[in-house]
C-alpha cells in the first residue's frame, strides 16, 4: 500500500473512533428512577443520577427531597414527627421513605442498572421491610 | 478508486461493530426521559405489571397486582399474585377489608366500636371485635400482663396518641395504673357486649389490629384463588404461600440504628411484625422516652432491648407478642418462647448489639453481625 492509503485508512479509522464516541448509548442505562406521590396522587417522576432538590409544597406542608449519585433521601420537612428524615437513604427498586403527616411517598420505581455500592449481604433487595 | 472504497467500507463495519459492543455491553437500558409532571389524577396509586414467570412454571400468566395507600395512620402496601382479573380482585377485596376494620377498631375514630365503648364505658360488638378481645385477654394471661389493651388513658398522659409529648409525674401515672388493668374488661360473646369494670377506663386494640388485619387479607386471598401474596401494613409484613417461582420470600429487618438491615428473614406462610422504642419517641432533659409503654410501671419499658421481631403463621399473635416480648426483656421472652415454640420464632435485638435467634428459623435467617440460636432446651 502507498503511504496515501496508509494515512486515509488512519484518518478513517480516527472518524469511526470519534462517531463511535459520540454516537454509542449513554451512561443513563443505569436507570434508577423515584417517583413522588402526594396522597396517591402522582406528583413527578425523577432520575436518580440527576442531582437535583425537589421541594414538594402542598396544603398539609413542605417536603424537600435530595436526588444525589442514585440515592433519594428526606432533606427537611415540617411534619411534626419528622420521622421521614431519619429514614435514610433508598436506591433499590421497592424501597420508600413515607412522611404520614403529609401523605407524602417517594418510591424506588426502577431498578438502579449497577449492584448496590456497600455490597451488602449479596446483594438482592429483599421484597418487603419489617420495622 | 477500489482501495478507498474498500477502506471506506472496512471503517464503516469498524464503527458498526463498536456501536453494536457498547449497547451489548451497557444493557438494552430502557432509557425513559425525565418526566415531571404534576397532579396527575388518579384515586390511589395502582400498578398491574404483566410478569412473565420462570418459563419452567407451565402456569401460565401470572401478574403481580398492586394497592398502596393509607389507612389505619399508616402506609399499607398489598400484593397478589395471579391471573391478572384475579390478582386485582384480591387486592382490591385486601384494601376494602382494610377499610372495613379501621371502621370498625380504630380508637381515634369517634364511630368505630371501640370508640363508642371508649366513650360510654362499654358498648355492642359485633365478631371481629369480640374475637380480638377474647384474643387480647388470652394474651394478658399469656404474657403476665404485659400485653394490655386498658394501658390507653397512660398512653394519652404521655402525649403519644396527640404527638403532644409530656413526662407525666409519678402521682399522676399511679392514678392512671389504677385504670390499667385489663381483667376488669368483661366480653359477653353471646350477647356481643362489653363491658368495663371501671370508670374512666379506655381501651386500644391498636397493638394487635394490624396482624389481624394481615391474617384476615390472607383469608380474602385464598378465597379469591390467589396462592402468592405479600402485605405491608405499615411495616407489619404477611406473606401467603411462597414467590409465584417457588423461592422463599425475603424479608429485610430494618436495622434500628442505621442504613440498611438487621438481617434477612426467608419465609413462607407467615406474618414477620417488629417492635422496638426506636419507632417512635421523644427526649427532654437528655432523657429517651419510646411509646412502648409497661403495664406495670407506667413507664417506657427498659427491658434491655432495642427490637423484637416475631415469625408466626398467625397475625395477630405474632402482632400482640412483638411488643409483649419487648416488654418483657430476653429472659422472659426465651422462657415464653421455649413454652411455645410451635406457634412462634423470634429475633431479638439487645442494647449491647447482641444477635439472638430461635431454632426454628435460625436456617432461615442470615446477618452480617453473629447469630446467637436460642434452642428449646435451656
Amino acid at each position: 500500500m502507498k503511504k496515501k492509503d496508509i494515512m486515509l485508512a488512519a484518518i478513517l479509522l480516527l472518524v469511526a473512533f470519534l462517531l463511535f464516541l459520540v454516537l454509542r448509548p449513554k451512561d443513563g442505562a443505569k436507570g434508577g428512577q423515584i417517583q413522588i406521590t402526594v396522597d396517591g396522587v402522582l406528583y413527578g417522576t425523577y432520575s436518580l443520577f440527576e442531582e437535583r432538590e425537589i421541594r414538594v409544597e402542598q396544603e398539609r406542608g413542605v417536603n424537600l427531597i435530595y436526588v444525589r449519585d442514585g440515592a433519594a433521601w428526606m432533606a427537611q420537612a415540617d411534619c411534626p414527627d419528622g420521622y421521614c428524615i431519619g429514614q435514610g437513604k433508598i436506591r433499590e427498586k421497592g424501597q420508600s421513605i413515607v412522611c404520614l403527616p403529609h401523605r407524602l411517598v417517594v418510591e424506588v420505581t426502577e431498578a438502579n442498572g449497577d449492584m448496590a455500592e456497600e455490597g451488602q449481604q449479596g446483594f438482592r433487595p429483599p421484597d418487603a421491610v419489617v420495622h | 478508486m477500489k482501495k478507498y472504497i474498500s477502506v471506506l467500507m472496512v471503517s464503516v463495519c469498524l464503527v458498526s461493530v463498536c456501536l453494536l459492543c457498547s449497547s451489548m455491553i451497557s444493557g438494552c437500558g430502557k432509557m425513559k426521559p425525565m418526566q415531571e409532571e404534576g397532579g396527575k389524577k388518579q384515586e390511589e396509586t395502582e400498578k398491574s405489571q404483566g410478569n412473565q414467570n420462570d418459563e419452567e412454571n407451565g402456569e401460565g400468566r401470572e401478574t403481580e397486582a398492586v394497592l398502596e395507600f393509607f389507612a389505619m395512620d399508616t402506609f399499607m402496601r398489598v400484593s397478589a399474585y395471579g391471573e391478572k382479573e384475579q390478582a386485582e380482585a384480591a387486592v382490591a377485596a385486601a384494601r376494602e377489608e382494610v377499610y372495613r376494620l379501621e371502621n370498625l377498631l380504630s380508637t381515634g375514630l369517634a364511630t368505630s366500636e371501640i370508640g363508642q365503648a371508649n366513650e360510654s364505658g362499654g358498648g355492642m360488638v359485633s365478631a371481629d371485635t369480640v374475637y380480638l378481645l377474647k384474643r387480647a385477654q388470652q394474651l394478658y394471661g399469656q404474657t403476665m400482663g404485659a400485653f394490655d389493651i386498658t394501658v390507653y388513658p397512660l398512653m394519652q398522659a404521655w402525649g403519644f396518641t396527640e404527638k403532644e409529648y409530656r413526662v407525666p409525674d409519678a402521682e399522676e401515672i399511679e392514678k392512671l395504673l389504677e385504670k390499667t388493668d385489663a381483667m376488669q374488661i368483661m366480653v359477653d360473646e353471646e350477647n356481643g357486649r362489653v363491658e368495663f369494670g371501671m370508670d374512666g377506663m379506655q381501651i386500644d386494640l391498636g397493638g394487635i389490629t394490624k396482624g389481624y388485619t394481615s391474617a384476615r387479607i390472607m383469608e380474602i386471598y385464598k378465597e379469591a384463588g390467589i396462592a402468592s401474596g405479600l402485605v405491608s401494613l405499615g411495616g407489619n409484613v404477611q406473606a401467603l404461600g411462597t414467590k409465584p417461582d417457588g423461592t422463599l420470600w425475603r424479608i429485610g429487618l430494618q436495622h434500628p440504628d442505621k442504613e440498611g438491615y438487621l438481617g434477612i428473614l426467608q419465609v413462607r406462610d407467615k406474618a414477620v411484625i417488629t417492635s422496638g422504642g426506636y419507632e417512635r419517641y421523644f427526649e427532654q432533659d437528655g432523657v429517651r422516652y419510646h411509646h412502648i409503654l409497661d403495664p406495670a410501671t407506667g413507664y417506657p419499658a427498659r427491658s434491655g432491648l432495642i427490637s423484637v421481631t416475631v415469625v408466626s403463621a398467625d397475625g395477630a399473635l405474632a402482632d400482640g407478642l412483638s411488643t409483649s416480648l419487648f416488654i418483657m426483656g430476653k429472659e422472659r421472652a426465651v422462657q415464653f418462647w421455649r413454652e411455645h415454640a410451635d406457634v412462634f420464632d423470634m429475633v431479638l435485638y439487645t442494647e449491647e448489639g447482641e444477635l439472638y435467634v430461635t431454632e426454628g428459623i435460625s436456617g432461615d435467617f442470615s446477618a452480617e453481625i453473629p447469630v446467637n440460636v436460642i434452642g428449646r432446651e435451656p
